[in-house]
């Protein structure tokens, strides 16, 4: 491809998953309307669900999911060697996601209820970056397919990749949506990175992280707005922990 | 401007007809809130039924048929090592009935600011033109304080207002195209009577306002408490969120982005509605913030809405229409913002005199 | 009223809109186009240090580089389609009517593109904007230009002018600071500036190289090499915020009025036209009003520096 003194080069890409529901992997090849234009961007080294061929010289990986057993860790530092960019894809692989929720309990515990009666390896579930270093972040449940679409172009074009720095809410109030808040429910909208175009708020379903902080949340002031609405400190709770994208921010909870 | 007395049944058939006959927009109820009252958007209506004639207040303002959340500014489509720029300022026709005054005076304030000084912005202008403006008037809400901003009445800005005077709508007509689609109407002119309950209506309207918002010399207040604590602390409490600012029928503060298309045969210009509460606002390349706090970002907001830039005649922008106070999940709100920093002035005077005045 | 319709026809926005308020869009002849930018072929690149290049413009249409003149302190937006625009100062003599020459630091993503250019792209400009040096209210004195870093690229115009009328001047005097010697830019033009235009040149790093056998220590140290007449001295000050305040104070100090002194000021840019806000500095747009204030309107401007 060439494009105005540019040249760009097709993104040699493979994508991996790791403990999750391959549901962000399924994003990659939604969005008909440009999907042919997308593949168009990129040369796809290993990619399961779109591809059976597979190749290891890839420069850019997605990852997919949660870390949450050892030989898991051992397959994603071989692609840390190998990958240029790696990319940490979906919530599960930014935050720990969903599967986050099983820290809570003691392993013994787990698989006593889960698999009972059987010999299962398993660990407390790591984020991406607890294990090796993350290039790029693209956080979601699942991910946002324009913003996928927007971060390649970016990587293909050489522009910079950033991230939103508002947050849902002020998406939210460009589709004249009525604030979940006012009707009795607790949004995460004014702490969660915007970026998705509000699109669970849109659906009247509060928002619950899944992009993670935004950027220089005010923590004890949402804290103190869901108190002076009497509305349940445990509900908050929840919702806070619900992908484990406020790790950093849990002191300031009630 | 012309004035017309118009009888509310025949004014349901003549909108029934402009707003069958054109897109239009107005008042409808989309949800009520979990105190039981409800809450309105400016949405598409086709016939006066839609309409809800007797709302409060729109959640948010009117301001984004004008200056749309996301607006493309400039389509470039590469070919070899050229491209091709083109522009296109958009304007369909649209009807937009139910503004209130204060709604319409956010219109005048927004001409100020984008058709007058050294560059008037043609994407707007081609909107504005072609926007057919119907104004009622209403009791205000108990936080309205558009009285004090001096923005309850209006005089242009407008094609058509009416003021309701009981049976009927008292008329100002304001632009040629209403008066010739009232011609094809049942009006009169106003009699005495008539008048006599325009002046009651506007009264009990004058009357009905419960909060005031003290805003004498506030352009000079401002630049006094610059740094007054006053600002940290209400910052303390802002979510940084942006709201107050989508809402706003005044804030045009905006983002220009470019992106390439995914098939990289083009490349778009967009111009984005943005806050100066969002964190990157003043944030330049390289990563220095020039306000890198809420309260300074807080305080900026202010200073745009209450004391004007010298860009737009040092005029403020404020209306008082209050939607960001209403709006704010963190509860700050203009007239306790602008109270607080004028308390600072008066407790400065209860320290020197036994019975202070009010500045 | 099922038989009458009220069809509101479209209005297109015509040159008669405007009339209130004639538009400056740099005297076009077609004043809706505000967005639509001069293509331009970029003719040279130099690699001044490792993060600075020089690049030289020329506008295509040769109707459209006729009608572009500008103003030593004004800038212009410089478009990457695709990538964006960012405003940047003039570097170049506003009596070159062929070329224009940029002075671009590698900061954010859309300089970063722009730096893997090669003679012969294209990119477009819009502009210019701004305020600019009152260079013919400082005639008849000395001048004093004073640049912190990459602050010269601004200075270079109205050195230019000062150059092209050096009769017109008393001394005129150039204090030029850098963090490193190897930052310093423009050193090909310093033999140039000091023998040919009589222009006196002193430089300071702040951090000594091997090899550096200049000055070395802060811009305010140079104060000490020369000496101001403050009653017929004009200063031009550019560079990071933190210098401003410190030279102008010192300058206000000497006795110079704060009306004879001159910044220019840097702010993130969207439109460059007074509209989108982010420039704003207090009360005042640093794209319409700026970016070259005198010394008491900043003074007077809220977080100016």
């Amino acid at each position: 491809m060439k494009h105005r003194g540019f040249t760009f080069e097709k993104l040699k890409i493979a994508s991996f998953d790791f403990t999750c529901c391959e549901g962000c992997q399924l994003q990659l090849a939604n969005r008909e309307s440009t999907l042919i234009d997308f593949l168009e961007l990129l040369d796809i080294k290993n990619f399961r669900e779109l591809s059976s061929e597979q190749f290891d010289d890839y420069d850019i990986a997605l990852i997919e999911g949660s870390i949450s057993r050892q030989d898991e860790v051992e397959r994603l530092q071989a692609i840390r060697r190998q990958a240029k960019t790696l990319v940490a894809f979906g919530s599960c692989a930014c935050f720990g996601g969903v599967n986050s929720l099983k820290n809570k309990f003691s392993l013994k515990e787990l698989v006593a209820e889960v698999y009972p009666g059987m010999k299962v390896e398993t660990m407390p579930v790591k984020k991406i970056s607890d294990v090796v270093k993350v290039d790029l972040s693209i956080p979601g449940c699942p991910v946002n397919k324009e913003e996928v679409e927007r971060v390649m172009v970016n990587l293909a074009t050489g522009s910079l990749v950033t991230l939103p720095k508002h947050p849902v809410c002020f998406e939210c109030k460009a589709q004249l949506n009525t604030c979940l808040f006012e009707l009795g429910e607790i949004c995460l909208g004014p702490i969660t990175r915007g970026g998705c175009n509000a699109v669970c708020t849109t659906g009247k379903t509060p928002c619950l992280g899944c992009r993670g902080p935004s950027e220089e949340i005010n923590m004890p002031a949402f804290v103190e707005l869901v108190k002076a609405r009497e509305l349940s400190l445990d509900d908050l709770q929840e919702k806070i922990a619900f992908y484990n994208a406020f790790e950093g921010f849990s002191n300031h909870e009630a | 401007m012309i004035y017309k007395v118009i009888a509310k049944s025949e004014f349901k058939r003549f909108t029934d007809a402009l707003l069958r006959d054109n897109t239009s927009f107005g008042p409808r109820q989309v949800d009520t809130d979990s105190r039981g009252k409800a809450v309105y958007q400016f949405l598409p209506v086709t016939s006066s039924d839609d309409v809800a004639f007797d709302y409060t207040a729109t959640a948010s303002s009117a301001k984004h048929f004008f200056l749309p959340f996301r607006e493309e500014l400039s389509r470039f489509v590469f070919q070899d090592q050229e491209w091709d720029q083109q522009i296109s300022y958009e304007g369909n026709p649209i009807v937009l009935i139910g503004l209130r005054a204060c709604d319409i005076s956010a219109l005048n304030i927004l001409d100020d600011v984008l058709l007058k000084g050294h560059f008037p912005s043609p994407y707007y202008l081609a909107k504005r033109k072609n926007t057919f403006v119907i104004g009622m008037d209403h009791l205000p809400l108990p936080d309205c304080f558009c009285k004090s901003m001096n923005h309850h009445t209006i005089s242009t800005g407008f094609n058509l207002f009416c003021s309701d005077i009981g049976e009927n709508y008292y008329l100002s007509i304001n632009s040629s195209k209403a008066f010739n689609f009232l011609k094809e109407c049942d009006t009169r002119d106003p009699i005495d009577d008539d008048n006599c309950r325009l002046v009651e209506r506007r009264k009990i309207i004058s009357d009905s306002f419960r909060s005031e918002v003290d805003v004498t010399a506030l352009p000079s207040i401002l630049d006094i408490e610059f740094d007054s604590p006053v600002w940290e602390k209400w910052g303390n409490k802002c979510l940084n969120c942006g709201t107050c600012a989508m809402v706003c029928p005044t804030c045009y503060c905006y983002s220009v982005e470019e992106s390439f298309d995914t098939n990289l045969k083009g490349a778009t210009r967009q111009k984005k509605l943005y806050s100066c509460n969002l964190v990157d606002f003043a944030e330049v390349a390289g990563g220095h913030n020039f306000r890198p706090k809420n309260g300074d970002r807080l305080k900026y907001r202010y200073y745009h809405q209450h004391r004007g830039f010298a860009e737009n005649a040092n005029q403020q922008i404020c209306v008082g229409c209050n939607r960001c106070g209403r709006a704010c999940l963190a509860g700050i709100n203009p007239k306790d913002v602008i109270n607080d920093l004028r308390m600072e002035k008066e407790s400065c005077l209860t320290n020197i005199s036994s019975s202070p005045d009010r500045i | 009223m099922p038989d009458k319709h009220f069809v509101i026809p479209r209005q297109d926005i015509n040159r008669e809109d405007f009339t209130s308020s004639i538009p400056d869009f740099n005297r076009r002849s077609e004043f809706m186009k505000t967005d639509m930018g001069h293509k331009c072929i970029i003719t040279n690149i130099v690699r001044l240090t490792e993060q600075e290049k020089l690049f030289k413009l020329r506008i295509i249409d040769p109707h459209e580089q006729g009608i572009f003149r500008f103003k030593p302190g004004q800038f212009l937006m410089l478009e990457l389609p695709g990538y964006g625009d960012v405003p940047i100062s003039i570097s170049s003599s506003n009596s070159n009517h062929e070329f224009l020459e940029l002075c671009i630091r590698k900061a954010g993503h859309v300089t970063s593109a722009l730096f893997t250019l090669s003679e012969g792209a294209h990119v477009a400009i819009r502009g210019p904007f701004g305020s600019s040096f009152p260079m013919d209210e400082m005639a008849g004195n000395n001048v004093l230009l004073i640049a912190g870093g990459l602050g010269i690229a601004p200075l270079r115009a109205p050195l230019f002018w000062i150059s092209e009328h050096r009769e017109r001047f008393l001394n005129v005097a150039v204090l030029y600071g850098v963090k490193e010697p190897s930052q310093l830019l423009f050193t090909y033009q310093f033999d140039e500036w000091e023998k040919i235009n009589h222009i006196t040149l002193h430089t300071i790093a702040e951090h000594a190289e091997a090899g550096w056998r200049g000055k070395s220590g802060m811009i305010t140290d140079l104060f000490q090499d020369i000496s101001i007449d403050s009653e017929h001295t004009y200063a031009i000050v550019c560079g990071p915020p933190v210098m401003f305040k410190v030279v102008c104070s010192y300058l206000d100090n000497l006795g110079i009025p704060m009306n004879r002194m001159f910044v220019s000021l840097e702010r993130r840019m969207h439109c460059g036209m007074g509209k989108c806000c982010r420039c704003m500095v207090g009360s005042t747009f640093t794209c319409v009003d700026g970016p070259v204030f005198d010394y008491w309107s900043v003074m007077n401007l809220k977080e100016a520096i």
